[in-house]
């Protein structure tokens, strides 16, 4: 036999059997998209789904949207995912225009289990919204706790915003500064990761970040509660498959463990550890369950 | 028929859009290979003026490696180092740019005939003559085709620019995949083809009027 | 030094995750290259066989090659979905090219004079194909299997655009959150990984043409 067709057979063959040996039923695929907490999150219920049962968990990060992420759900790429309530509102159904929490909630709920079989499981309990954030020292020296406290003192502060919200106009500044009745000395747009190095210093007094970005903590800024409910609501929820959920009920107990149970001082923290300390998701997740006790041995 | 119809609109409506990314990936293209020539063919010439030995050896091992490199491995690890956008983007391409251009020039001038050298040489012609009489035109096909060579691929792979923010017509593709939006995956694809067709039509169309002009003056 | 301390200390905390990640690219490029290797064999077999269909088989190969990696398995993912067979497929189809072109030329390489002999001596077709002509190719081959091998490691490495594995995750997860030690982490490794594929099947060339 000549070198060539050896070669070839040979390859062949490893071919076939790798390919027969690829299939696994038993593969959970959490997708995650390019931001970190939902990394983290991926991270941790691949750990917490293999220590309980025997199922292998994969996870598949860094999808470019939540878009994606959802039409991978309709199409079996994906059976679990991080979601957060307010995406309701980018047209995946027919909407009632609203910032209530528990309406947005419920229509998330609602909605996604008619038009896309999905399970959306009761908030893991933080939000990642846009947040009004001031430095810590100047909240404590003003008593800043919400947004409307800033209300005697708005006409002299200057505002950095990312360009992107300047620019929108439902959801985006104008509106802000009506609903707030505010009228701030000047605002400045720019990338988004630039508004916290702006803060933290003193070229803007307040800033719009997203509220459970690691670089609040890092630059000591604090986020001003949004008491005239003025951004929609983006609670974070699990999200699965009714199909996986029915083959592998297990499941349900196992994602509602955490329902309720990380705020947002947790996950900004959580965030902290990858973001700034470098460390790997897979890692800060398995100390995180660690700390908690929720590994079983 | 129907899907046509939306697409010609959805064309009307993006055309624009279209337009100014098709435009941001020339200007990457152009201003790698542009670099690309400038430091290529420089380089070539020098290589061919000294002896065969390490040197040339080692230039050609060096340009070899930046080529071997995954594209996006080679445009993220530039990111420390340059930042986001244009600069990376436009370095990375102008370091795979280099091999072809080098390769070719080098070759081209030492395929060159001895006799044709010595015979200038013996009617006086000095070593900057030599080249930019002699040398140059009759390598001219050979950088030509590696010019031609290089800029089709560095047209296909300027697409990856996309995802380290350098625009161009990967923006489309990223945009489309993110949004669900298959017409726009499917354009930013087929201008990336076009494209890279046109260039390699006009490239040609050069390098075959250039090869025509020198056998009529021959 | 201090970033280098940090990439260092990542690597060790992370080591199993990073080995894991390569032999899942290496899989990829395995599968891809392979399945190449067969059929992009044969499609050269046949361009020398019948030299009509040359041209035909050889443009094709041709276009798929200029379609920009990003478009192909954007494209591929809308048909095979999220994962694993979108990006060995992409692989597969880059990998074509080479192997089909450097086949092609080998087998027209192999002097005419040969292939006489051997018909005088009663070879048949296939005797003659695999006893002499592709033998006589194989330095051609590997060449072509080489350039394969080298452009699906650099392919792969996009895989986590579209839900794969490999070492492409800790580039994309660097990129994405602006973190330069996942960014090395990720991209030297593959680098190396394709330097490596490109000199090792470099030396196996040089051996078989001897």
């Amino acid at each position: 036999m000549p070198k060539a067709i050896n070669i070839l057979s040979a390859a062949l063959l490893a071919l076939l059997l790798a390919l027969s040996g690829c299939s696994s039923k038993d593969t959970i695929k959490i997708g995650a998209a390019t931001y970190t907490e939902t990394k983290i999150m991926a991270a941790i219920y691949k750990e917490l789904i293999e220590n309980r049962t025997d199922l292998k968990v994969d996870v598949i990060p860094d999808l470019l949207s939540n878009s994606m992420i959802l039409k991978s759900m309709g199409r079996d790429d994906i059976d679990i995912a991080l979601m957060y309530s307010g995406v309701i509102f980018n047209n995946f159904f027919p909407v009632k225009q609203t910032t209530d929490r528990e309406s947005v909630l419920q229509q998330a709920q609602e909605g996604f289990d008619r038009h896309y079989n999905l399970k959306w499981f009761d908030p893991l309990g933080w939000e990642n919204t846009y947040a009004l954030t001031v430095r810590e020292d100047v909240a404590k020296e003003k008593g800043f706790n919400n947004v409307s406290d800033l209300q005697n003192y708005q006409s002299e502060m200057e505002f950095g915003v990312d360009s992107s919200w300047m620019e929108r106009k439902q959801d985006g500044y104008p509106a802000f500064i009506k609903h707030y009745d505010f009228n701030f000395q000047k605002a400045y747009s720019m990338d988004v990761n630039l508004v916290y190095e702006a803060a933290a210093s003193k070229n803007v007094d307040v800033v719009l970040a997203y509220s459970t970005d690691p670089r609040l903590i890092e630059y000591k800024l604090k986020t001003l509660k949004d008491d005239k409910r003025f951004f929609p609501p983006y609670d974070a929820s699990m999200v699965a498959r009714n199909e996986i959920l029915e083959a592998h009920p297990e499941l349900n107990e196992i994602i509602d463990e955490l329902t309720g149970k990380i705020d947002e001082e947790t996950i900004t923290r959580l965030n902290y550890e990858v973001d700034i300390n470098n460390r790997s998701e897979r890692d800060v997740a398995r100390e995180f369950l660690q700390q908690k006790g929720l590994l079983k041995k | 028929m129907k899907i046509l119809q939306d697409y010609f609109e959805f064309l009307q409506l993006r055309l624009p859009d279209i337009a100014a990314r098709s435009g941001e990936h020339l200007m990457i293209v152009g201003l790698a290979v542009f670099l690309g020539c400038l430091v290529a063919i420089t380089t070539g010439i020098i290589l061919t003026r000294m002896k065969e030995g390490p040197i040339s050896g080692l230039v050609f091992g060096i340009v070899n490696i930046f080529q071997t490199i995954p594209t996006i491995a080679l445009l993220a690890m530039l990111l420390p180092l340059l930042g986001i956008g244009l600069k990376p983007a436009v370095f990375a391409l102008f370091l795979y740019s280099l091999l072809p251009l080098l390769r070719n020039t080098y070759s081209g001038i030492k395929e060159v005939d001895q006799g044709v050298i010595e015979s200038a040489r013996g009617i006086g012609y000095s070593s900057m003559q030599r080249l930019w009489k002699i040398e140059m035109p009759l390598a001219l096909p050979f950088i030509l085709s590696g010019i031609r060579l290089t800029t089709v691929y560095i047209i296909s792979w300027t697409t990856l620019a996309a995802l380290i923010g350098a625009g161009g017509l990967g923006d489309l593709i990223i945009a489309g995949m993110a949004n669900n939006d298959n017409f726009l995956i499917f354009t930013g694809t087929i201008s990336a083809i076009i494209l890279a067709l046109v260039v390699d039509f006009i490239l040609g169309f050069i390098t075959r009027k250039n090869s025509e002009q020198s056998q009529q003056a021959n | 030094m201090t970033f280098l301390k940090e990439v260092w200390t990542y690597i060790k905390d992370n080591l199993d995750m990073i080995l894991i990640y390569t032999g899942q690219h290496l899989l990829m490029v395995l599968f891809g290259v392979a399945a190449a290797l067969i059929v992009g064999t044969l499609l050269g077999i046949l361009c020398n066989r019948y030299p009509k269909v040359a041209p035909i088989i050889l443009s094709v190969a041709n276009i798929i090659q200029i379609i920009p990696s990003l478009a192909l398995l954007a494209l591929l993912m809308l048909y095979f979905g999220l994962g694993f067979y979108t990006v060995v497929v992409a692989l597969f189809l880059y990998s074509l090219l080479p192997i089909i072109r450097n086949t092609y030329v080998g087998l027209q390489q192999v002097d005419r004079s040969i292939t006489e002999a051997g018909h005088g001596i009663g070879m048949t077709y296939f005797q003659l194909l695999t006893k002499v002509q592709l033998p006589l190719a194989m330095p051609f081959i590997m060449a072509g299997l080489r350039i394969a091998a080298v452009i699906a490691v650099g392919v792969a490495t996009l895989a986590p655009f579209v839900g794969g594995d490999g070492l492409g995750r800790e580039i994309f997860s660097g990129i994405n959150s602006r973190n330069d030690i996942r960014i090395y982490v990720g991209a030297i490794p593959a680098s190396i990984l394709a330097i490596i594929a490109d000199l090792s099947l470099g030396t196996i060339e040089r051996r078989l043409k001897i």
